[in-house]
């Protein structure tokens, strides 16, 4: 695959957005969000040290879409190729995650597999691991190896591309003439930087490392009291589940257009007190702190039973959304205690 | 089946069936070819309202049109009973694990059923007489709260008795008038001497207190957890294993279910709630 070096983003980030709709991370406050490139060169992108606040899964599986109409069948819309810039390795994790719900064989989700097919994928080094980033318990290292279609690496006078797919290769090599060689000192520069940020992940959540597996904590923590002690800090605001990239409970309604009939596809969340309930009245989990072992047990234990990889990345956003000041890395300790 | 697993196919209500105060059957032609296997179940949606799941009551070799009988219990339910005949409607599906009926070949199937649990157990009675020569016999008893709660009556308290492998018995939580069978919850109906355990397997659908209390008395007569199949009812929205609603520990109802052994769903909490 294909490495190359820029000393400016601007050029590269031109020539991704001729190709495709482009989004760049924003600063807004202390955190990012995502925004569409503006090539007039007015908002200068800033490469973000740390993943942003809001869920990747935005991109793949909105808020809020058309799933169905009736009585005439909708063709879903032509996804037009769309770039995001800026994912860390978290995210990547958290595609993979979706990929096993949403592209699973005997059910595809073709929703989801339009925007997944036509995601370019640019992921860039974490530089600046925050406070609530513990993606190292869960196999992160804060640099992706696989799972983009290029990625960028920030040094001290520029930025490595590096090719992760034959859709980025092609595209470095396209685009030859924006790039230059990079010199062997460099990239021992980048491999410098990504050791560093790499050994501060595992100094600074050295107090999560477990002699047993998270999945084993919290099946054997299943019958203690900490998830009702721990509900009594929640304030429902379900901003856990919204944030996730990973948590993809929806529901379908249904609603009347003008001139036809809608089944919508919207988010959903298992925090929600009636999301269990059927039609009869009975709901396993009326109780506040069975939706949260619910919530931890389809995470860790469930989802692992399922597809054989826990259904969290340790991105840390839940931690920082939480109006309650809930941390699900204090619920695992108490668990394991 | 649809490229978009969330689009329906159309269908039209064509003939309803009141099956007592809080019941109808509601036979629905499908505009394009359907087929199901018996305890399968199906998302009906009625365009702009909603959608709600159910298993089917007809025999899945009547292909033409199928039929869905529906208590009102809640929002959709008390919107589809207002439906009148010719109502446009949507089927997803079908959806999820069937009765394995032919694992029943050569054993007693005991069948257990309680007010509109009735329901997908039809479909399931139906396919098995038409080969009933192919099992040991069919062992039905069925609870309802009053005899009026009974759905299928007509069939129920006759062409059903009569057939030849097939024994039926009925219980009622209240009497009322002219009402000369069992008095109880479905359970009192239930007897070990009824059954040869040894090469018999059973089906419960009722709700979930029914199938809690039954279960544990099929436990009891010592009947193997492996042989105890179970229509469980979780609220399944997609029903192809993604939006989460209806989780039983590790499953989805909607894709590994409905119908589950004992066996499988017996280590997880509150698989009754």
């Amino acid at each position: 695959m294909e490495k190359v070096f820029t000393s400016k983003l601007e050029s590269f980030l031109n020539a991704v957005a001729e190709k495709f709709q482009l989004y760049v991370p924003a600063k807004t406050d202390d955190h990012y969000t995502y925004n569409v490139y503006d090539p007039s060169g007015k908002k200068p992108v800033e490469l973000n040290d740390i993943r942003t606040c809001t869920p990747i899964k935005e991109f793949l599986f909105p808020i809020r879409e058309l799933a169905a109409t009736y009585p005439k069948e909708f063709k879903p819309d032509d996804i037009k190729p769309f770039a995001v810039f800026g994912l860390k390795e978290c995210d990547l994790r958290s595609i993979e995650i979706l990929d096993k719900v949403f592209a699973e064989e005997d059910f595809e989700d073709q929703l989801y597999l339009n925007r997944r097919n036509n995601m370019f994928i640019i992921s860039s080094d974490c530089n600046e691991p925050g406070e609530s980033c513990f993606c190292n318990i869960f196999g992160g290292k804060g640099f992706a190896e696989s799972g983009f279609d290029l990625n960028v690496s920030k040094i001290k006078d520029g930025f490595i591309i590096e090719a992760g797919s034959s859709k980025g290769n092609s595209f470095l090599m396209e685009h030859s003439d924006i790039f230059g060689e990079i010199p062997d000192a460099l990239l021992s520069e980048r491999d410098a930087n990504r050791a560093a940020v790499q050994a501060r992940l595992e100094e600074k959540n050295d107090h999560l490392k477990f002699d047993v597996t998270i999945k084993q904590i919290v099946e054997d923590g299943c019958d203690s009291d900490v998830f009702d002690r721990e509900a009594k800090n929640c304030v429902e605001c379900q901003a856990c589940t919204r944030v996730c990239p990973t948590c993809h409970c929806f529901y379908l309604y249904d609603m009347q257009k003008e001139d036809y009939f809608a089944k919508m596809k919207m988010w959903d969340s298992c925090m929600r007190l009636s999301y269990a309930t059927v039609a009869g009245g009975e709901n396993p989990n009326k109780v506040l702190g069975d939706r949260m072992k619910h919530r931890l047990l389809h995470k860790f234990v469930h989802f692992h039973d399922r597809y054989g990889l826990d259904m969290c990345v340790g991105c840390g956003r839940c931690v920082d959304a939480d109006a309650g000041g809930m941390d699900i890395r204090d619920i695992l300790k108490k668990l394991k205690d | 089946m649809k490229d978009n697993i969330y689009q329906p196919i159309n269908g039209e209500i064509v003939d309803i069936i009141e099956e007592s105060s809080t019941i109808k059957s509601f036979v629905i032609k499908p505009e394009e070819d359907f087929a199901f296997k018996t305890g399968q179940f199906v998302e009906l949606t009625l365009p702009g309202k909603g959608e709600a799941p159910f298993t089917p009551s007809s025999s899945p070799a009547e292909t033409d049109q199928i039929e869905i009988t529906i208590m009102k219990a809640g929002r959709v339910t008390g919107l589809l009973h207002e439906c009148k005949k010719g109502q446009k409607v949507g089927i997803r599906g079908p959806y999820g694990s069937c009765y394995p009926v032919d694992d029943f070949v050569g054993k007693q199937v005991y069948i257990i059923g309680g007010g509109v649990g009735l329901a997908p157990i039809r479909s399931l009675f139906l396919t098995l007489v038409d080969r009933i020569k192919d099992f040991k016999s069919v062992t039905c008893r069925y609870g309802a709260k009053t005899p009026e709660d009974f759905i299928f009556k007509k069939t129920l308290f006759g062409e059903w008795q009569k057939i030849k492998g097939v024994e039926i018995k009925l219980s009622v939580d209240q009497a009322g008038n002219g009402w000369d069978g069992n008095v109880g919850v479905v359970t009192t109906i239930l007897n070990p001497s009824d059954v040869d355990i040894k090469n018999a397997v059973a089906v419960v659908c009722g709700p979930p207190i029914m199938m809690k209390y039954v279960t544990l008395k099929l436990l009891d007569f010592k009947f193997p957890p492996e042989n105890i199949y179970l229509s469980m009812e979780k609220n399944m929205s997609c029903g192809v294993g993604k939006c989460g609603h209806c989780m039983l520990g590790k499953y989805y109802v909607c894709k590994d279910g409905p119908v589950f052994t004992y066996e499988q769903i017996k280590g997880y909490p509150k698989i009754w709630e």
